[in-house]
């Protein structure tokens, strides 16, 4: 009987998982420490480029939690990071707070975009969600310098609140940052074994079967793209904080390509060790690319043209001649 | 023939065709609670079809159904699933992404009681929900006999422990009414056995259960009523002894011996 044969195998099989994941917390851990411990070592550009890195790396995982949980692709999650990192800028000029009321004001203010974009295209899917997404990467400019009254226009704003005073700037970005990213590895970890995480996997797995053990397509989608949006402008507020600074230039329509790439550079991971890949990738490589002149825009548009047809492989098959049914 | 609607779960002449392909012609069923019900037929009678019609995966160009006498015309799968109708697939629905027992877990969606906060911070209700559910999911996995598999990919399991595991996810949430596609294609004659005892126990007097099968031996000795299914038409229906010496069913079995 399979059953018995599976009895055998099954002790020696669960408990050596059960080794390979204490040894992969384990390393975690002592990542996390030397993260923690690296600012008695290094010093003032490192540490705020790793801060930039932090940010960068939540942003790369609010695209790829899309891309596990949802099975979608999005070019504009720029869109996203922007909206949280005007918020801060524009809570501090306007209000004068820190980042302690802005930075849950930019999650709450990513899920609702995320929600009111999500909503009217929960039917979209594929290639045809790619492009719509990339609607508000190509409008975020316009919307960006037209608000100049709140947003600065060209030169953008600045960010100088602390949120903890009596520290240095650099140990501020550098601690909250790493906090933040550690803190919402853990919460997606959590997520993964939880009754929402295993139905969205479902229904993108098994769509049908899912409609059948009461999972609707659209509740899965709204969901996910909502989600993924409040993270998005989690790490835009980290974004601004990290960097002091928020302009239009940071936020081109390249840059929610940039964070796609990113995604697919990190695997796709939801592990801390996968964002801080991703993250040091579109901290570090745009800095490089910049020397690459005319050549930069090419480069990211082959980029997106193959990272967009390789995650909708499934999708193309549909323009093939044989149809598949309903 | 036609049964007072009210009782169980009720189709009254569906038709559905998918371009010029007519699938399934004026069919009708009635599924009592309390009787293990069996539809027969050969391959591409139709059966799956009917399925899915009654799941709310397909919308027949014609025809009504109800459950408990609520009209079921236009609900979607997930709240035909929100009625407690629950199913397995012919093509095993797993995600191969998780483990066996995740994957009943999955059927237990619509028992979901934590909210999105909890999804991402521990809490001590979500804590207990998860208890609660993982005992449920783990309790249908034994009932079948593939507990010791719980904690497997599917990847890793033989079809026949993943055909139990899929019964096993549309019984975890104590359904009113189950229908299962083909639960024994795969298993040898000992997982036959097994799963056959195990679909006698689960029946109980409220319960409305539905099994496609090939095998005539299981549904002949499981079934106490059987309908049979042949190009999309209800050629006949009534006791084991009935159907075995029906002439329809007869020609139909002696002239499609040669598949499956
Ligand atoms: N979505 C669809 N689009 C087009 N044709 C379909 C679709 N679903 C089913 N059919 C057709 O309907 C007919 C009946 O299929 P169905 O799967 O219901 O048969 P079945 O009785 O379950 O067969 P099997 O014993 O092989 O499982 C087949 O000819 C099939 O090709
Ligand atoms: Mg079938």
């Amino acid at each position: 009987m399979a059953v018995s044969e599976l009895a055998h195998g099954t002790k020696a099989g669960v408990s050596a998982r059960n080794g390979n994941v204490d040894a992969a917390r384990l390393s975690i851990f002592a990542l996390v420490a030397a993260l923690a411990l690296l600012p008695l070592l290094a010093g003032g550009f490192l540490l705020y480029s790793l801060s930039l890195c932090f940010a960068n790396a939540l942003a790369v995982l609010s695209v790829s939690m899309l891309v596990r949980y949802g099975g979608e692709v999005s070019i504009g999650h720029s869109f996203f990071v922007a909206l949280g990192a005007y918020a801060v800028a524009i809570v501090e000029h306007r209000l004068g707070l820190s980042i302690a009321v802005s930075l849950p004001l930019a999650v709450l203010l990513g899920a609702i975009a995320g929600f009111v974009f999500a909503f009217p295209s929960r039917r979209l899917s594929g290639i045809y969600l790619a492009v719509a997404t990339m609607a508000l990467a190509l409008a975020l400019p316009e919307i960006l310098i037209g608000f100049e009254k709140f947003t600065g226009g060209f030169e953008g704003l600045y960010i100088a609140q602390d949120l903890i005073p009596g520290i240095s700037k650099a140990l501020q970005r550098y601690y909250v940052a790493l906090v933040l990213l550690v803190v919402v590895c853990l919460a997606l970890s959590h997520f993964r074994k939880s009754a929402q995480g295993l139905a969205l996997l479902m229904a993108q797995a098994q769509p049908r079967a899912a409609e059948a053990m009461g999972i609707t397509r659209s509740w899965a989608r709204v969901s996910i793209f909502t989600l993924s949006a409040a993270l998005a402008s989690l790490a835009g507020a980290m974004t601004g904080f990290a960097s002091s600074t928020v302009s239009p230039n940071s936020f081109t329509f390249f840059s929610g390509v940039f964070l796609l790439v990113g995604s697919v550079v990190s695997l796709n991971r939801l592990s801390l060790p996968a964002a801080l890949v991703g993250g040091a990738f579109i901290t570090l490589v745009p800095t490089y690319l910049a020397k690459a002149g005319d050549w930069v825009p090419i480069l990211y548009g082959v980029a997106l043209i193959v990272v967009t047809l390789a995650a909708n492989a499934g999708d193309l098959r549909r323009f093939l001649p044989r149809r598949r049914g309903r | 023939m036609m049964a007072t609607i009210g009782s169980g779960l009720v189709a009254e002449g569906i038709s559905l065709g998918f371009g010029g392909l007519q699938v399934l012609s004026d069919v009708s069923l009635t599924l009592k609670p309390g009787v293990i019900t069996g539809l027969i037929g050969p391959n591409g009678a139709g059966k799956t079809s009917l399925f899915n019609c009654l799941t709310g995966l397909y919308h027949g160009q014609r025809g009504h159904s109800s459950f408990a006498g609520t009209p079921l015309d236009g609900m979607g799968p997930a709240q035909r699933a929100a009625c407690g109708i629950t199913r397995s697939f012919q093509n095993l629905a797993m995600c191969p992404e998780l483990s066996l027992l995740e994957n009943v877990l999955v059927g237990l969606t619509l028992k979901r009681r934590s909210g999105w906060f909890s999804a991402f911070v521990p809490t001590p209700a979500q804590q207990a929900e998860r208890e609660d559910t993982e005992r449920r999911a783990m309790a249908a996995l034994s009932e079948l006999g593939i507990a010791s598999a719980a904690h497997h990919k599917p990847s890793d399991l033989p079809p026949g422990t993943l055909r139990l595991a899929e019964i096993a996810r549309a019984i975890a949430s104590e359904p009113r009414a189950i229908l299962l596609d083909e639960p024994a294609a795969g298993l040898n004659a000992v997982e036959t056995r097994d799963l056959m005892r195990a679909l006698k126990r689960l029946m109980r007097p409220d319960l409305v259960l539905l099994v496609v099968e090939h095998d005539m031996d299981l549904i002949m000795e499981l079934c106490e009523h059987i309908y049979v299914l042949n190009f999309g038409r209800m050629i006949a229906n009534g006791t084991p002894a009935e159907i075995r010496a029906h002439p329809d069913v007869i020609r139909v079995y002696l002239g499609d011996d040669a598949d499956d």
